[in-house]
């Protein structure tokens, strides 16, 4: 099918691309940070725009010393998250290294594997060091939905590529903002030159595991894919609001604190502004529809 | 027996989010039954701590605590997870 034959040799063509890159720019990140032995605390630890009272009254209403606890939180939260999420996306890429259906992809999925671990240290570390802890990981760890194979992996590789694009538009703009340490910039700046790599590839590949099942499912089938991947998308932004981190900033009422942020127009707003390049290429590509609701 | 009012506010909580239920049974599975699923469980966790004023330990060997209104509340109501 002429479809299906010209995504293979994209496909192809971007992975000899990535893998390539992948060799002539690796680095020893064990070697790479320079990490000093403490932050200030009185500091902004993330730009002030990316946090999760930006636009919202709070984020005038509390003191300056107060938002910058809070940012310092939710960086550690944010790459706490990082450190899940990447654990999650290894499990899965691991599973399906060198197995039928995946023997083109198999060679990058060995790069793939090396930069994550080497991200998921980096973003411990830097956990460890300065917030003295990893966030808990609350969300499901047991298998609640299960699907047909071919399903899952379209799934899968959904769920990766819609972190990986949540966590850079974070990466991009803090490792930009001069305003900022240089070991925060240079954390999420690098992290963005490796992602950019994985966020390629994982949209050739949803484009491509797509594009194999659909003859092969009805129509209410792939509407359960993409009721389910609206969901995910909202799920996703909603788990940047983080009880615990209101609570490690001095918030009195963090539940009820994380309830009006997420209720507020604002901060659908902003929801919205992280998700929209992902959500366009998913809708671009049919595999959700457009009328989905992600306030 | 008077039904804790904490557990109403669970069951409140699961059938505002399926409004196809009528109603939950003590051990109807939450699990099985998708009126919790993977997607929604976190937010369910939150609704918990918020519920029992303390943070819980949802893990994959905690499951069984949150798979009906019966082990919620013998586990996480009245119980220490």
């Amino acid at each position: 099918m002429p479809q299906t034959s010209t995504r293979t040799s994209s496909i192809e063509q971007t992975l000899d691309r990535i893998i390539g890159m992948s060799i002539d720019t690796y680095y020893n990140p064990y070697k790479t940070f320079q990490w000093p032995d403490e932050l200030p605390e009185a500091q902004w630890w993330m730009s002030p725009g990316l946090m999760t009272v930006a636009g919202t009254p709070y984020a005038e209403e509390l003191s300056e010393t107060q938002l910058m606890a809070l940012s310092k939180w939710e960086s550690i939260h944010f790459y706490s998250l990082n450190v899940h999420g990447i654990r999650e996306l290894l499990l899965e890429v691991v599973k399906r290294i060198h197995t039928p259906g995946f023997e083109k992809e198999s060679e990058f999925f060995h790069h793939f594997v090396g930069e994550e671990n080497e991200h998921m240290w980096f973003f411990a570390t830097f956990c460890l060091k300065y917030g003295g802890k990893i966030y808990v990981d609350k969300k499901a760890k047991w298998a609640i939905d299960s699907v047909e194979p071919d399903i899952e992996s379209l799934l899968v590789f959904s769920r990766i590529l819609i972190f990986e694009e949540i966590v850079d538009y974070f990466n991009l703009r803090i490792g930009r903002d001069e305003s900022l340490h240089p070991i925060i910039r240079q954390v999420n700046s690098i992290h963005h030159q490796d992602e950019s790599r994985h966020i390629t590839f994982g949209r050739e590949i949803v484009k491509q595991l797509f594009d194999q099942l659909t003859p092969k499912h009805p129509q209410e089938k792939l509407q359960e894919v993409d009721q389910y991947l609206s969901r995910y998308l909202l799920a996703s932004v909603q788990s940047l609001y983080s009880p615990a981190v209101y609570r490690d900033a001095g918030v009195p009422d963090p539940y009820r604190f994380r309830t009006e942020l997420l209720e507020h127009p604002g901060r659908r707003e902003h929801n919205a502004k992280i998700l929209k390049r992902t959500v366009d290429f998913f809708t671009h590509n049919g595999i959700i529809s457009e009328q989905a609701d992600l306030r | 027996m008077t039904e804790d009012p904490r557990l109403a506010s669970v069951k409140d909580w699961l059938l505002s989010r399926k409004p196809e239920l009528a109603d939950l049974d003590l051990d109807f599975d939450l699990i099985e039954n998708r009126v919790i699923d993977s997607l929604s469980f976190l937010e369910f966790v939150f609704f918990l701590e918020e519920l029992t004023g303390r943070e819980l330990q949802a893990t994959a060997e905690t499951v069984n605590a949150f798979r009906s209104l019966h082990s919620i509340q013998k586990e996480i109501l009245d119980g220490s997870l």
